[in-house]
């Protein structure tokens, strides 16, 4: 890691040209999302003659993912959302050029000292503060919901289509990606997308902000119940709301293999928090599309892993076992979505 | 093979999470041992049923082909579930089990497709028959580990 370390010295110094004595140290490679390779470090330096110490994070392109994304969105969601209601770490840089770390990166806030892991919520100390958790991580999202792209600056960083156009759009990108990457044929999948096809949703009232992968495991919290970051934008769009709230509902998020969402609540009282802050209505018909669409997209994105796993593009582990693990917990998530499970 | 495929796999995914994982830093090291190890508890649980579920599966999609294929009036489809329907699988080796389970499952899904498409009773027989077939292979596909 020691090169690494000199080499996000040099970068940070190329940043920051006022700053002196530019060193970076416990260079650390953490799991933080399966799309790109994530490291903590520690940033010092020398400003207007003081020290400087930043604990930050580097989030770098790897040559093969679970998911192919846009870093230029993710970087852009953390920024425009900092200093909101939503809360993300600061975005610092956003570096598309390979010479400086051999990959496009960028480099964010650490937020220290809060727990990430879908298990430790389940425990002691976390667990007997479900109820708060779960009203701020539907809140949360309500306010993500209600937010005003053009106001935050994303409409131009995000691709704008038509509100009506926002189902398709979607459903025709994970359809490809299982079309690209699929080891195996996958029946009940194909049976879920003639469906979806079929009797498509009804466009939302305008274009929102989906983060796209709002999950228990993708927010840091603290041992009262307060969520304290909220992570992974990286196939953050514009779309329908109900895309998020379908997809924080998904039964492979049922951590505590019961029937709480996100190993939080019921599902009635996530919706209800979620109307509450968003000021929206989660129509039960459209709601019911996006969670059967919830197991479309992520049934690609685990045959995509574990395409990329097979192929030798990227052998991390959490490729194959997120891929072996979930792909038919997704099936039968599906079956349910369906009406077919007993 | 003695020890058993199983017991072997068992301890190893056993030692690789509870003993060598809690040692092992830095923490991206210790989560992806920590991931090998419960990787190797579902290659455990799939080695022991492998052979099994696929000949089954494979079995029961080639007799749902040949009740169908008396139905179906597209020729060409009709010809080739009766052509899955008679075959049978010459080898038990999990590759070549593999393979004709994908072929069988491609097929499924045209059959499907086709039968949605149809507005008659025969069509709804056969589009309940593969939703109790695919009810079935999912669980057949479970894994104790399973979030759901």
């Amino acid at each position: 890691m020691q090169e690494l370390a000199e080499r996000i010295a040099t970068y940070a110094a190329h940043r920051m040209p006022h700053a002196t004595d530019v060193a970076a140290s416990h260079v650390d490679r953490i799991h933080g999302g399966a799309s790109r390779e994530t490291y903590r470090f520690r940033l010092r330096h020398r400003e207007a003659g003081r020290e400087v110490e930043r604990r930050l994070i580097l989030r770098r392109d790897p040559p093969g993912s679970l998911i192919e994304t846009d870093r230029a969105a993710e970087f852009a969601a953390y920024r425009a959302f900092h200093g909101t209601a939503v809360p993300v770490p600061e975005a610092l840089w956003l570096e598309s050029d390979s010479r400086w770390l051999d990959h496009p990166f960028f480099v964010m806030e650490e937020l220290v000292g809060f727990e990430a892991s879908p298990q430790a919520i389940l425990a002691p100390p976390y667990a007997q503060h479900h109820e708060r958790l779960a009203r701020e991580k539907w809140s949360i999202l309500g306010a993500i919901a209600a937010a005003d792209p053009e106001k935050l600056g994303l409409a131009g960083a995000l691709e704008v289509i038509a509100p009506a156009d926002a189902w398709r759009r979607e459903l025709d990108h994970w359809t490809r990606v299982i079309d690209e990457d699929e080891l195996a044929p996958q029946p009940i999948i194909r049976a879920a997308i003639r469906r979806l096809r079929r009797a498509p949703p009804p466009p939302p009232g305008r274009l929102h902000v989906v983060h796209g992968d709002y999950r228990t495991g993708n927010f840091l919290y603290d041992s009262e119940g307060g969520i304290r970051g909220i992570l992974d934008w990286e196939m953050a769009h514009l779309g329908d709301p109900l895309e998020d709230l379908a997809w924080s509902l998904n039964r492979v998020w049922c951590w505590g293999r019961d029937e709480r969402v996100g190993g939080l609540t019921s599902k009635e009282n996530a919706i209800r928090i979620w109307e509450q802050a968003s000021g929206l209505r989660a129509d039960p018909a459209a709601l019911r599309w996006w969670e059967l669409f919830s197991s479309v997209k992520g049934l690609a994105i685990w045959i995509s892993g574990g395409h990329e796993y097979q192929e030798g593009a990227n052998k991390d582990p959490v490729l194959a076992f997120s891929s072996i693990w979930l792909t038919n917990s997704q099936d039968r998530a599906a079956l349910e979505a369906m009406g077919k499970l007993s | 093979m003695k020890p058993d495929a199983a017991k072997l796999l068992d301890i190893i995914a056993g030692k690789l999470l509870f003993e060598i994982a809690p040692s092992v830093q830095p923490s991206y090291r210790q989560s992806s041992v920590g991931l090998t190890g419960m990787l190797l508890g579902m290659v455990r649980e799939e080695f022991e049923r492998a052979a099994a579920r696929r000949v089954e599966e494979n079995r029961v999609l080639r007799a749902l082909f040949s009740r169908a294929a008396k139905d179906v009036a597209d020729t060409e489809l009709r010809h080739r579930l009766e052509s899955a329907g008679a075959g049978s699988d010459a080898s038990l080796l999990v590759s070549a089990l593999d393979k004709s389970n994908d072929a069988l499952r491609a097929l499924l899904i045209e059959l499907h497709a086709h039968v949605e498409a149809q507005d008659a009773d025969w069509a709804r027989a056969v589009d309940g028959e593969i939703w109790s077939e695919l009810v079935a292979s999912t669980e057949r596909r479970r894994f104790a580990l399973a979030p759901f």
